[in-house]
């Protein structure tokens, strides 16, 4: 694959932020002040919210796409490699949690960490199976380990096979429930778009990237592309795993539909392809939007079947159209506002 | 050991369906690097038409196959010509590829869905719930009859391919794109008829699996996954892999429903795909692709 590159390969971000310059860094650092400002002091303008807990739910929702969307990023954008079932860490992380919950009373807020680990431990058991292949029969064996996963969990008595394992609610008065998984899930959120950003500004970034242009050719440049893929896959099971353990807590109730669902690795696909792969701004944005639209189609239809047809029409468009996404297009076009560009 | 042949028996009939369902998919893959991720959605679909046909218009289900063949064959072109050339030449094929048949899939089933919920269904021929005993083992008339369908098709496949300008030119194709297209094929003219026939190939499978399964509409997450592990264990592109994969995981799957229950057969599939993985990356008769 010697063709054009696709994306430009940044060395450092820092020194060609758009044509806005030096203005435009302050800007952009003052508009992620205030971002990350409005997202922690969201909880305490209950006085002023109608429907305050409505509203933490949905805020909850929005950062954990941004978690999921962040962390598929870094191997789907930056690597270059797709994950079609890239919610099994999300389940691993949700039932490793619920089980030290159910049988040893580890609260999941103190275990998540713990289940982001375990994630971490799988992807690079898994990847180190899966990675020695390239293109279609990685992303096949994604789906199948997905569904492997999924089956087992189905038949597995202890975690309450396919009816479901419930958890003791959080002992906290119903008020003030939804708090703590906020806060969490947006410490999530920033851990996984910072990771993101870390990344596309390390030499292991780079390397990734380059490997994803031509991977023979990394390989020939001195790079250890099997190592860099095989942590780039484990890396990003790892804030999944964390909002995996926070999501299924959140529930108080652990079903394997709910967590292993192909449908919840095609929104992470959708958001980071439509805010623009192997970019740091690119699936904040896409898991924002995404969210709105589902949000807007739960409301109008009703049910999820057609959810899934707006969801699979959209990502169509958007690979037709603009495989960029909403970042890299505008990027090519010389458009990106300084405070999108994150890189 | 009669129980062990009547596994074995079971498993085989199984193994020629498998077989032609992985047919199509490893068709498109041998032709134009796609891994049709909906190819089990349009299963589906077929099998969807065939309930309908059956329980609308009396048509049974094997009956039906031809003339589902025939549309998802049209569809499938129409498909083919209005999304593919888009992204042809693009430096991210495969991955482009693979993401619009994920779209596809996911539009489908969701389609499906919302005009035939997600309600289990099954076609009820006479010949689905018979069964004959050869001395002791037992067979069961539709599966068999499935796996004559299968086979078949199967052959009317091998001799499209073997005997006609057509096949002649897609194998070419299969063989090496560029050098195909040097040699005066008409690459996207195979390529439309290749997707066609992968659909027509996927219409046959969901017609004899609207009776030998029960299904509704996200049923083909799974089956897609076990039709990729057969091609990913057969070597992808390999038609003859495909038929020899299919045939040892049915028998596999067989014995392990033997031995653990039904639900644990998909698991042999997904297993024997990391297996094959960790051992033979490029599968039986796979050639070491680089893409």
């Amino acid at each position: 694959m010697s063709e054009i590159l696709v994306e430009p390969i940044r060395d450092s971000g820092e020194e060609e932020v758009t044509a806005n310059g030096k203005s435009g860094r302050t800007t952009r650092r003052w508009v992620l002040i205030a971002l990350v400002i409005v997202v922690l002091a969201l909880p305490l303008a209950r006085p002023w919210i109608g429907a305050y807990n409505y509203v933490l739910q949905l805020g909850m929702i929005v950062l954990m796409w941004v978690t999921m969307a962040s962390s598929w990023n870094i191997l789907g954008g930056f690597t270059g490699y797709i994950s079609l079932g890239h919610n099994v860490f999300f389940g691993i992380g949700g039932y490793a949690s619920g089980l030290a919950l159910a049988y040893w009373g580890v609260s999941p807020f103190i275990s998540a960490v713990g289940a982001g680990f375990i994630a971490v431990l799988v992807g690079l058991l898994i990847g180190l199976i899966t990675l020695r292949t390239r293109g279609p029969a990685f992303i096949i064996s994604t789906i199948a380990l997905l569904l492997l996963i999924h089956n087992l969990i189905d038949n597995w008595e202890l975690a309450g096979g396919a009816s479901g394992l419930s958890l003791p609610l959080p002992p906290l008065p119903l008020d003030w429930l939804k708090v703590p998984f906020y806060y969490g899930m947006a410490l999530c959120a920033f851990g996984a778009v910072g990771l993101a950003y870390l990344i596309s500004h390390s030499k292991f970034g780079l390397g990734l990237r380059a490997l994803s242009q031509d991977e023979t050719k990394a390989e020939v440049a001195g790079i250890n592309t099997r190592l860099y893929k095989v942590s780039a896959y484990a890396l990003s099971a790892f804030f999944i795993g964390v909002a995996g353990s926070l999501f299924g807590y959140s529930l108080s109730y652990l079903r394997p539909t709910t967590f292993f669902e192909i449908g919840l690795a095609a929104q992470m696909v959708l958001m980071c392809i439509i805010g623009g792969r192997a970019t740091v701004a690119g699936p904040v944005i896409g898991a924002i939007l995404i969210t709105a639209v589902n949000e807007y189609s739960v409301v109008q239809f009703g049910g999820t079947a057609l959810n899934i047809v707006v969801t699979g029409g959209i990502l169509l468009a958007t690979l037709i159209f603009f495989p960029l996404g909403i970042v890299g297009s505008l990027r090519e076009a010389g458009r990106l506002p300084a405070f999108l560009d994150w890189d | 050991m009669i129980d062990l042949l009547q596994v074995l028996i079971l498993g085989l009939l199984l193994g020629g369906v498998y077989s032609l369902m992985a047919s199509g998919l490893t068709l498109l893959f041998g032709v134009m690097r796609v891994v049709n991720l909906a190819h089990a959605a349009f299963m589906i679909l077929a099998a969807y038409l065939a309930f309908y046909a059956f329980t609308v218009f009396q048509i049974d289900p094997v009956l039906s196959i031809p003339m589902i063949m025939a549309v998802m064959f049209g569809l499938g072109v129409v498909i083919y010509l209005s999304l593919f050339p888009r992204v042809e030449g693009s430096a991210r094929y495969v991955e482009m590829t693979v993401l619009m048949t994920f779209a596809l899939a996911l539009i489908v089933e969701g389609l499906l869905t919302f005009f035939f919920t997600g309600i289990f269904r099954s076609t009820r021929p006479e010949y689905a719930t018979q069964s004959f005993f050869v001395g002791d083992l037992f067979i069961p008339k539709g599966q068999l009859v499935a796996l004559g369908v299968s086979m078949t098709l199967l052959v009317g496949l091998w001799a499209f391919l073997t005997f006609t300008k057509t096949g002649t030119a897609i194998r070419a194709t299969m063989q090496h794109r560029t050098a195909a297209q040097l040699v005066g094929v008409n690459v996207r003219r195979i390529s439309a008829i290749s997707f066609g026939a992968g659909m027509a190939l996927a219409g046959a499978s969901g017609s004899l699996l609207s009776y030998l399964f029960p299904f509704f509409p996200s049923r083909h997450w799974q089956w897609v996954a076990i039709l990729l592990s057969l091609i990913v264990l057969g070597g992808l592109g390999s038609l003859k892999g495909a038929v020899i994969g299919a045939v040892l995981l049915a028998v596999a799957s067989a014995f392990v429903t033997d031995l653990l229950g039904p639900t644990w057969s998909p698991i042999t599939f997904f297993l024997a795909l990391f297996l094959v993985l960790m051992v033979r990356p490029q599968g039986l008769f796979g050639k070491v692709v680089r893409i």
